[in-house]
């Protein structure tokens, strides 16, 4: 049963149009995965394109996968230090996680924002490489995640980043993945993280909240793309007790003892509910957490209409946040 | 303020390191805590207590204006103050209006303590605010407070041609008990078909009479509004026998409202360390599922009245700018930052 959506930002109609035509052309189903990741592959910028003249540097690296798993690719991305300059003092690390529901995008999805700190805050940052399903299901894109998340924290002396002041960010299934790196990290007794950033994060295989029912046919990653990701992440085991809080952070039982969080989603779009309960429970156990669920806005709309009121103020909530938690 | 700890296995969201240092100071020069009895007393001081317009204002291109507006049928008259851009006329172009109404747990307060927050909208965003007065529990218990505020606002209404205002773009708004009164407010102007309200701004709003919620426990003893006053207000405007009741108000409790569709677009904002936190949520939860409109901001670490209690910090001034946008957004501001 599907229900009256909440309505959208008038001023995001276009950037909603806009975003549903550039990346959403193919509907997402079993059977377009392929198709969109041909299609995504063309509208992703290459490095040489988002950096352009900005003045940062970057670099691929292989580092080493989960154990028994290939290596993982990363590329590091850090303000442009002069020729013969000397160090700067260490500089806060973001570990970047892409977006496109775990089937979709590359590293190179999540780049823009990593330049973005990386002139605006002088962050070091590290966008990595997960393997994709259906072809890699369940924590397979988790576990990669934790590895570079383990790289980095064991590299920033390297990398001239202070590894108290390491943050976990991503939006979308970006969002879900750090989710579950923060619970991977606590879990282990990994790196301790200094916070973890999730935009619109995807938490929940479950599909069940009204907000999932609001946006059946409609809006930015809808119901049913959102079916069609979970049943290729988990198959046959979705829905049951089996599944991994690594593969979806909303089956953890136990939210307490994570590091500060940032959640942030839009009031009209299918995450919004699964998104505040998250929030809800890590409170509930005593935990950090700050929460923005914006008005009438669709998923991914910040980046996607970003001139826009709502938009310019989300960015300037989150930024706010970044500067809390990393002391800047 | 109690020293006792919180409940068993009840662990309260740490307050922001920066806004600790204000709770340690308030925590040097403890209040003498709050009674039935004790409360009547406190009236006499109210009005006083903090600057009255002229002296809040400070110089700064504000006019400000008192006067006399009628209350509810039955009910005395009640007392307003109106604040707009210096030299606005009705004559210029109609401005939006706020209406504000000042928390102190239905039971405490007086409408010139937030002088300052209603001056600064007005010179950020170039509104009319009418501050309004009401009649506080136990005193007087419910209905008269929000019977009082909707008054205001069906004044305002009524009257926005004669102050300069936009009758189309008034938005109801207000902290803690005032956040509370401006859900009721949005309820009863719905219900009783009165004005069209633009927006509802509720700031961490008392909500929810029942007490139940996780973070209602997590801040008893802690906090700047503690569970136990929490508990005397609730009982001094409902009385014992509706004092946690499911079976109150909506007008007096908006959390009892079991219908929240069809309200004007709403601002929920509260501080995750506070115990009106999960109500806050509940309540932004249950409009979206009705397919309402409504924008929730929960800061992290915020204690109850953060932005008041600690106005330089950078989360108050963050909070401030969410606000000022949602504003802009609901009003149509245009160019104003």
């Amino acid at each position: 049963m599907s229900a009256r959506p909440v309505p959208y930002d008038p001023e995001l109609v276009d950037g909603l149009a806009g975003f549903l035509e550039l990346v959403e052309r193919i509907p997402l189903r079993a059977d377009t995965i392929l198709a969109n990741r041909e299609h995504f592959a063309t509208i992703i910028p290459p490095m040489e394109a988002q950096v352009g003249e900005l003045a940062v540097d970057w670099e691929n690296r292989v580092i080493p996968g989960p154990a028994g798993a290939p290596d993982v690719e990363v590329t590091i991305v850090r303000p442009r230090r002069a020729p013969g300059a000397a160090p700067a003092e260490a500089a806060p690390g973001v570990l970047g996680i892409h977006g496109g529901g775990l089937v979709l995008g590359t590293r190179f999805f999540g780049t823009g924002e990593l330049i973005d700190l990386a002139l605006r805050h002088g962050v070091v940052g590290v966008a990595v490489e997960y393997r994709l399903a259906p072809e890699h299901p369940g924590t397979a894109a988790a576990e990669d995640c934790y590895a570079a998340l383990e790289w980095f924290a064991a590299h920033a002396a390297e990398l001239g980043v202070d590894p108290e002041r390491i943050i976990v960010s991503g939006a979308s299934a970006g969002g879900g993945l750090s989710a579950a790196v923060a619970l991977m990290a606590r879990d282990r007794g990994g790196p301790a993280l200094a916070g973890q950033l999730l935009n619109c994060p995807m938490l929940d295989d479950r599909n069940e909240t009204v907000s999932s029912r609001q946006y059946d046919g409609l809006g930015a990653w809808d119901r049913n793309n959102n079916d069609t990701a979970w049943n290729a992440v988990l198959g046959e085991l979705r829905h049951s007790d089996a599944v991994s809080p690594y593969a979806a952070p909303a089956r953890a039982t136990d939210l307490g003892g994570l590091p500060p969080a940032y959640i942030e989603v839009g009031a009209a779009e299918v995450f919004r509910d699964e998104d505040v309960d998250y929030a809800l429970r890590i409170w509930a156990a005593g935990g950090q957490a700050e929460l923005h669920v914006w008005a009438g806005a669709y998923h991914g709309f910040s980046g996607f209409s970003p001139d826009a009121v709502v938009s310019q103020a989300a960015l300037a909530a989150r930024d706010s946040w970044i500067r809390r938690t990393l002391g800047l | 303020m109690s020293a006792r700890a919180t409940p068993a296995g009840v662990v309260p969201v740490p307050f922001d390191p920066e806004l600790a240092p204000v709770l340690e100071f308030m925590a040097a020069s403890p209040q003498p805590p709050l009674s039935w009895e004790s409360l009547p007393a406190t009236r006499p001081g109210l009005a006083t207590m903090f600057p009255g317009p002229v002296e809040a204002i400070a110089g700064r291109a504000v006019d400000t204006e008192e006067r006399i507006i009628p209350g509810p049928a039955g009910a005395p008259d009640i007392e307003v103050t109106i604040f707009r851009p210096r030299g606005h006329t009705a004559a210029d172009a109609a401005l939006p209006a706020l209406v504000n109404i000042h928390g102190g747990g239905m039971i405490l307060g007086h409408r010139h303590w937030e002088s300052e927050r209603v001056i600064q909208l007005v010179l950020e965003l170039g509104v009319i605010a009418v501050n309004v007065e009401y009649r506080l529990a136990p005193e007087h218990p419910f209905p008269a407070g929000v019977e009082d505020c909707y008054a205001g606002v069906l004044w305002t209404a009524e009257h926005a041609a004669e102050i300069g205002a936009d009758p189309e773009r008034i938005v109801v708004m207000g902290g803690s008990a005032g956040g509370g009164f401006s859900a009721a407010v949005a309820l009863l102007a719905r219900d009783r078909g009165g004005p069209a309200l633009a927006g509802q701004l509720l700031l961490c709003p008392m909500l929810d009479n029942t007490n139940t919620t996780v973070a209602s426990h997590q801040y008893d003893g802690i906090g700047t509004w503690m569970r136990d006053a929490n508990l005397l207000a609730w009982r001094c405007v409902l009385g014992e026998e509706l004092a946690l009741s499911t079976a109150a108000s909506p007008y007096a409790a908006p959390s009892r409202a079991t219908d929240l569709s069809g309200l004007p677009p709403a601002f929920i904002e509260a501080g995750a360390a506070e115990m009106f936190r999960d109500e806050d949520v509940d309540y932004a939860t249950r409009i979206w599922a009705t397919g309402g409109n409504a924008e929730l901001h929960i800061w992290a670490g915020g204690f109850h009245g953060f932005d008041m209690y600690a106005p330089e910090s950078e989360l108050a001034r963050a909070a401030l700018d969410a606000r000022h946008s949602w504003l802009r957004r609901i009003l149509q501001l245009e160019g104003v930052r």
